[in-house]
């Protein structure tokens, strides 16, 4: 015992003593070890966000140019795709295999900018937005009938949807009034609402593809002549002809047509196989239960890859080149916070050496009442380690409620869902490493305070 | 005079030191008995600060020996010279080197922590070392204090870890006359009340008739120093 004085006392008194060189080395750290931490657990949760976002679906078919265009459009709703594939194409793969489930879907329509699938009701029974999580309804239903809409969480929260809300869709993606009109004529009732799922779907309206396709099949038969009507109402349309004309893009549509056209009426019975559109195809296989794997998947993959009209997909293993491709990215800026890291460990360094004129007094004046220079040693690595904990602590909360705002922001804007901000083991390591670079950074003041020649420094100030 | 509490005295051996430049001090032999006073005298530079920093073992002598008792302190290697002289040496300087920011009851108790660990209640030891000094404000920084409170702060912590020998060096050089006499004497009654020989060093002839023993420092001095080469 010794009083209420220890070295400890002496460490603290020094750092108060410079108070103003110790906050300014402590928030260096902690910015570092702040920065580091939110990039770490961005990139990780961006990633795991990616990779849980491909739900339980094993292949992914459309007519988009490549793999990973194909699923950042049917599973992301980057875009809308831009080819459709007939419904023959469809009923083919169907058929070709025992899938444990095959659904189709189709994107071109919006509502206020968010994208609309439509699809079947398998979507909410076998599909699931997460892998071994499948979608649950905070409130409502799955669509049964015509012209009926599921909204995803973030679109009933964003546009304040609830059940039994009537809302009317844009024909074409995105927000420009411009590039698409509306279904004016058809509004959907908002027949249930989904909950939060942590992956793209949340920002997605989901309704019937067979009320989809008599609304798309509706408005082009009223556009059509006469003639063209009638011709295409023979028995064997020409596929390609017709699938360009009613395009689920934007593209060859007139904006400035007029809407003051004569009601035709379609029952999903009317429908011409040219109508029915899709823009792609979720596939499962069967597995083992317990298990996502089959050797199927890569057997089914290499099959339907031959067909050169269609894009085949494996989303978690586009993601992964994805994530790849972004990693090598994200990297710098981890190597950025690590600078900056070692650039608040060197700020420690600093603002010691430049105190150290001072020190050295307070150093011999220790050494003369018995410390030993190990002991004077040791007392300035104790100081820098100390701005290093504290950094590395404050560091770590702030990383902590930034990584919840940024959190909030990326569920928010992106529909991104990132759980668990902070990865404790990552906050343990760098956290740790903080503390052992502030403590490194002391080494050279405390060398200095190692050689202090006792007799000079007492000798009195000139 | 002389009271004999303390067993330990000093004895000094064939000792030489050189500096950089030339000028050396050589002792061949000087004995200061248990709880004696001594005064060292001599003109700035002649060496004085030198001796007490070889007796406190700062300074490592070219050759010969310092018995503090009978333990040669030259011999002493590392931290266990550091940890005898904060045991058994109690130090005074002219500019009282006391720990800035800290306040004097802390200065006291961080020689006690250093240099006397194993003694018991330092606390009240601490606050009775400054207490027998006149100190009243023991929580006040030490950088507040007047030069005459900062003086008994500085014995307090040179005499609270009841060291066998009390070194002064310069003691009264930045003291009026009046206030020179009194130091001395805190210093030398501080010394004798907790047995430790006294070693004070003053270039001031009016200190010589004070201390019952006086050496002059000068004639250790083995060789011309430059002017103003040497140490005060």
């Amino acid at each position: 015992m010794s009083g209420g004085i220890s070295d400890m006392t002496i460490v603290l008194r020094s750092l108060r003593t410079r108070a103003l060189a110790t906050s300014v080395a402590t928030a260096l750290v902690a910015i570092a070890v702040a920065l580091l931490l939110v990039l770490l657990s961005l990139r990780e949760a961006a990633s795991q966000a990616f990779r849980r976002g491909t739900g339980n679906i094993h292949l992914l078919v459309s007519a988009d140019a490549s793999p990973l265009v194909a699923v950042l459009n049917g599973l992301f709703y980057a875009n809308a795709p831009a080819n459709p594939i007939a419904w023959a194409k469809f009923k083919e793969i169907e058929g070709s295999f025992p899938w444990q489930w095959c659904i189709p879907t189709q994107l071109g329509d919006s509502f206020r900018g968010q994208p609309v699938m439509a699809t079947t009701a398998e979507f909410f029974t076998d599909f699931e937005p997460v892998s071994g999580v499948p979608f649950q309804f905070s409130d409502g239903r799955a669509f049964e009938g015509a012209f009926e809409v599921v909204v995803g969480s973030s679109v009933a929260r964003d546009f304040a949807l609830q059940v039994g809300q009537q809302i009317v869709f844009t024909h074409g993606s995105g927000g420009s009034r411009e590039g698409g009109h509306e279904h004016a004529d058809h509004p959907y009732e908002v027949v249930g609402v989904l909950q939060p799922t942590g992956s793209a779907h949340d920002r997605a309206l989901f309704t019937n593809l067979v009320s989809t396709w008599v609304i798309h099949a509706e408005e082009k038969r009223a556009h059509e002549p006469k003639t063209a009507q009638s011709d295409a109402s023979a028995p064997k349309p020409d596929a390609s002809v017709s699938s360009t004309s009613t395009t689920v893009s934007e593209a060859g549509h007139d904006p400035g047509h007029d809407h003051g056209h004569d009601h035709v009426h379609v029952d999903e019975a009317d429908l011409r196989d040219d109508e029915k559109l899709i823009t792609g195809i979720l596939l499962r296989i069967p597995t083992r239960s317990g298990s996502d794997a089959s050797a199927s998947i890569a057997a089914q993959f290499d099959r339907l890859r031959r067909d050169v009209s269609i894009t085949v997909a494996q989303p978690a293993q586009q993601i992964g080149r994805l994530m790849a491709l972004i990693g090598d990215i994200d990297w710098l800026f981890v190597a950025m916070a690590v600078v900056v890291l070692f650039s608040s460990a060197a700020s420690i360094m600093l603002a010691m050496v430049s105190s150290m004129e001072l020190r050295r007094r307070q150093v011999a004046i220790l050494r003369v009442l018995g410390a030993s220079a190990w002991r004077v040693f040791a007392l300035a690595i104790t100081e820098s380690t100390l701005i290093g904990l504290g950094g590395a602590g404050i560091g770590a909360a702030l990383a902590i409620v930034g990584g919840q705002i940024a959190t909030t922001l990326l569920q928010e804007r992106v529909g991104l869902v990132i759980a668990g901000a902070v990865d404790t083991r990552a906050a343990i390591l760098v956290a740790a490493g903080a503390v052992v670079l502030a403590a490194i950074a002391g080494i050279v003041p405390a060398v200095k305070a190692y050689r202090t020649s006792i007799a000079r420094h007492l000798k009195p100030l000139a | 005079m002389q009271s004999v509490e303390s067993h330990t005295g000093v004895s000094i051996r064939g000792l030489r030191f050189r500096y950089d430049r030339g000028f050396a001090l050589e002792v061949a032999r000087l004995d200061v008995a248990a709880g004696e006073q001594v005064l060292f005298a001599g003109p700035s530079g002649c060496g004085k600060s030198t001796l007490l920093h070889l007796l406190s073992g700062i300074e490592t002598p070219e050759a010969g020996s310092i018995l503090i008792g009978s333990t040669n302190i030259c011999s002493l290697q590392g931290s266990t010279r550091d940890i005898f002289r904060g045991r058994h040496i109690g130090m005074v300087f002219q500019t009282f080197q006391l720990l800035q920011g800290f306040s004097a009851l802390e200065n006291v108790l961080m020689s006690l922590m250093l240099g006397a660990p194993r003694l018991d209640r330092p606390r009240v030891r601490a606050e009775a070392a400054l207490e027998r000094l006149g100190m009243r404000d023991l929580h006040a920084r030490v950088e507040r204090l007047s030069v005459g409170q900062q003086q008994r702060v500085a014995v307090a912590r040179a005499v609270v870890t009841e060291p066998s020998l009390v070194l002064a060096d310069e003691p009264t050089a930045s003291l009026d006359p009046a206030n020179a006499e009194a130091a001395v004497e805190l210093i030398r009654t501080a010394a004798r009340s907790a047995g430790a020989a006294l070693i004070v060093t003053s270039h001031d002839p009016a200190l010589r008739s004070v201390f019952p023993r006086t050496v002059d420092v000068a004639q250790f001095g083995a060789a011309a120093a430059p002017a103003g080469g040497g140490r005060t």
